[in-house]
């Protein structure tokens, strides 16, 4: 693991990504300090989500990172997934349909004792104002509480950097406002370096953040 | 999309592939070597029952193959967007449930010569006994079960075949992006002017048949080569060209032994042969359908058109009443007393076939053991290659994991049995759990890559970026959640197993005996109603393993809303 000096949480330095069909991305760098929220927008196609899924570690194998990613000074592209500190949010919620919505969250929280565990959860639960729904299955919950249950689920394995693909283009306008400004203050508030992926202006958190794939 | 996770455990896969690769490689290749001898084959030509016993064998497995294939057809044209669809959807599994040989067996007690529609035949007609001036006192002499025509091998083939037939049409016409895509299509049909049932035949029937291709081929491979089918209700002289293959098989003379490897090379060769004609007869259908159609003319004759829209369709209808004849004559076979001809009941009844049984049990647990440990094998040997075998190597090695369930038993078992000998396990319980598991392994695996396919491998990416293992993942997220397709699949596997004829007499080599070899050995005899308990348990250990399955599977039952409040 190489040490970055950048001030940065997430610095990426991508020089390829390529496609069996050609070149994806090209000299692409990405510095996001903590807290901050950076927009990357573009065409279908234009390779937002794989840059996401290259920071994660779940590209597809048909796809070439040349690159590095480097979170809070540690070189994370050649660590597993699960190891990287990366969390994940999409445009669907997938929230586990067997397990009920503390359950749920109760699975990002590993280790500890069961009541500490219990209690972590039900606080990030009531983070979201959904304490009363601890117990219930997702499948009965709206759109816009389960997001909000998937953004408590995620803050929950206190990741360093959030990777958000189009987390909002499935909610109404107003519980898109909400949302935003649910994740943005949870970016903001745990100094998280977040990438959101976007077609929508409205998402754009800070124009000097902003990014356009061609 | 370019989300996947990387990672994976290849060299997992490649043990567990690769070993089951050699065994079934070896025991294609055994069986090759001992069917190419020349004088093996001019001793099978010298055979004067071998055209006879191959045409009895086109005959019956044409037959019985086109049947099942129209039965299939119309029950779905008549079912298909009605509100009978999810009555036959209901029905299904418990046809599926009654194995070939329970349902060949409860055939038998049905329509032998003394059998129970004889007798309600004799008793509808009674009334007009003086009418017609003769009374029925005694069995009729026609052999109504194992005819020389080989017509109660077809009719049990067809009643057996059309289920699965209908659940592989069932699993196809349930796929989210073809139904929608179907249900559009018969919309704008109808939209121009075609009646629904006609829309049906022109828009889904087309689509539908070329997706049919492997459980047709299965089908056909299946009817053309049955044994135990064909030992309980087949014809006996000549016998179908299986049958003579096996009975050569178990010959303890040697030479006959090698004219049967040869003949079950050539049984191969004319499946095989036909089989390659079924694509190019599809072809002849779709062409003279459209010509018909573009004529204005319906290909199919309007007298089964008329059949499948009427309210309640006569054959989905028929073919439940089979069923529930049939199971109703195993369980009342097997409890019968004396019953004297042309009495519609018993004298009485009496335990003393189940008495029987229990003191068999060790036939009964060698089942169970051999079943759950088979169908557990090729479970876990399924998980494992569905998640870590690459993509490629699913993809070129799916044709190896299906040859025992597109070869003829006897080729297949043949060549397993050889290499049980080389490997020295033959007449072992190992030997007799290998061709058990590779077996039930075609099942399992063609019931649980559906599922597998079909699951969000996005999950694994949530799970991954919430801090868990692949280990995690497995266990808490993707088994559980996919947890009804193994459970039946594992049911699957287990009633696979029991149904094992050929394969648990020959590796075995006869020491080991299961309720369905006992229930066909019995069939010889005149204990019919240690037949019928033998048959019944045949049925019913698989149907109480489904049952366990479909709890097993129960989708998880969370506490209402309103106790959250």
């Amino acid at each position: 693991m190489a040490n970055n000096p950048s001030p940065h949480l997430l610095a990426i330095e991508l020089h390829r990504l390529r496609t069996p069909a050609g070149v994806l991305i090209a000299d692409l760098s990405l510095n996001v300090p903590g807290g901050a929220v950076h927009t990357v927008m573009g065409p279908s196609g234009s390779g937002k989500s794989s840059l996401l899924a290259a920071v994660c570690g779940t590209l597809d194998a048909g796809l070439n990172f040349d690159g590095t990613v480097v979170l809070n000074g540690t070189r994370i592209d050649a660590l597993p997934t699960h190891q990287r500190k990366v969390g994940l949010l999409l445009q669907d919620d997938l929230l586990f349909a067997h397990m009920t919505v503390l359950e749920n969250l109760l699975f990002a929280v590993p280790s500890g004792p069961q009541a500490a565990r219990r209690a972590r959860a039900l606080q990030a639960l009531s983070e979201v104002e959904l304490q009363a729904f601890a117990d219930a299955d997702p499948a009965t919950l709206s759109g816009g509480q389960r997001a909000r249950v998937a953004l408590a689920r995620a803050l929950l394995a206190e990741p360093l950097a959030l990777m958000l693909d189009e987390p909002f283009s499935k909610l109404d306008e107003p519980l898109r406002q909400r949302m935003r400004e649910l994740v943005f203050g949870a970016v903001a508030a745990r100094g998280i370096a977040a990438i959101l992926v976007s077609h929508d202006r409205a998402d754009v958190a800070d124009v000097q953040r902003l990014t356009v794939l061609n | 999309m370019a989300w996947r996770f990387e990672g994976g455990r290849p060299v997992a896969a490649a043990v567990l592939g690769g070993a089951a690769a050699v065994a079934l490689a070896w025991s294609v290749a055994a069986a090759l070597v001992a069917g190419f001898d020349a004088r093996e084959w001019s001793q099978l030509a010298a055979q004067p029952q071998l055209v006879p016993a191959l045409w009895l064998s086109l005959i019956t497995g044409v037959c019985a193959f086109g049947l099942a294939l129209a039965g299939t057809a119309v029950i779905l044209a008549a079912s298909h967007h009605s509100a009978g669809w999810l009555r036959l959807l209901r029905r299904l599994p418990a046809m599926l449930a009654l194995p070939h040989a329970a349902f060949a067996i409860g055939f038998l007690l049905l329509m032998a010569p003394s059998g129970w529609l004889v007798r309600v035949g004799v008793a509808l007609l009674s009334p007009f006994n003086q009418w017609l001036g003769m009374a029925m006192d005694s069995p009729p002499s026609w052999q109504s079960a194992q005819d020389p025509w080989g017509l109660g091998l077809i009719a049990v083939l067809t009643c057996k075949e059309i289920p699965f037939l209908l659940w592989a049409a069932v699993a196809q016409l349930g796929r989210a992006d073809l139904a929608r895509k179907l249900k559009m299509e018969l919309q704008v049909a109808q939209s121009l002017g075609y009646s629904p049932r006609s829309a049906w035949w022109r828009v889904v029937w087309p689509q539908l048949l070329p997706r049919l291709q492997a459980p047709l081929l299965a089908v056909w491979v299946y009817s053309m080569t049955v044994v135990d089918v064909a030992l309980l209700v087949g014809p006996t002289t000549p016998a179908p060209m299986a049958v003579l293959v096996w009975q050569w098989l178990q010959d303890p003379d040697p030479e006959r032994n090698a004219m049967g490897a040869a003949g079950a090379w050539l049984l191969t060769a004319t499946v095989g042969v036909l089989a390659l004609l079924l694509p190019a007869l599809q072809g002849l259908w779709r062409r003279w359908a459209q010509e018909k159609w573009t004529r204005g003319v319906a290909p199919v004759h309007w007298g089964v058109m008329r059949t499948t829209r009427s309210p309640t369709p006569v054959l989905p209808w028929l073919l439940s009443w089979i069923y529930a004849a049939v199971a109703l004559a195993l369980l009342m076979g097997s409890v019968m007393g004396a019953w004297l001809f042309p009495d519609l009941w018993p004298q009485g009844w009496t335990i003393q076939a189940w008495q029987a049984v229990v003191q068999s049990a060790d036939v009964v647990w060698a089942t169970l053991a051999l079943g759950a440990s088979s169908s557990v094998a090729a479970l876990l040997w399924c998980v494992v290659w569905l998640e870590y075998a690459p993509p490629l190597w699913q993809q070129r090695l799916q044709g190896l994991w299906y040859l025992p369930l597109l070869l003829p038993t006897v080729l297949w078992t043949l060549g397993l049995h050889q290499a049980t000998l080389a490997w020295g396990i033959d007449g072992t319980a190992t030997g007799v759990w290998l061709a058990h598991s590779l077996c039930v392994l075609p099942y399992v695996l063609l019931t649980l890559q559906g599922p597998y396919g079909d699951f969000d491998p996005r999950l694994r990416f949530v799970s991954a970026s919430l801090g868990r293992s692949q280990a995690a993942y497995l266990w808490y997220v993707k088994w559980p959640l996919l947890r009804a397709p193994l459970a039946s699949a594992t049911a699957v596997g287990f009633a696979v197993s029991v149904a094992q004829y050929v394969p648990t007499l020959y590796v075995g080599a006869g020491r080991f005996a299961t309720v369905n070899t006992e229930a066909v050995a019995l069939a010889a005899g005149g204990q019919r109603s240690l037949m019928a308990a033998f048959a019944v348990l045949v049925w019913t250990l698989p149907a109480w393993v489904f049952g366990l399955a479909a709890v097993a599977g129960r989708a998880r039952r969370f506490r209402p809303r309103q106790t959250l409040q």
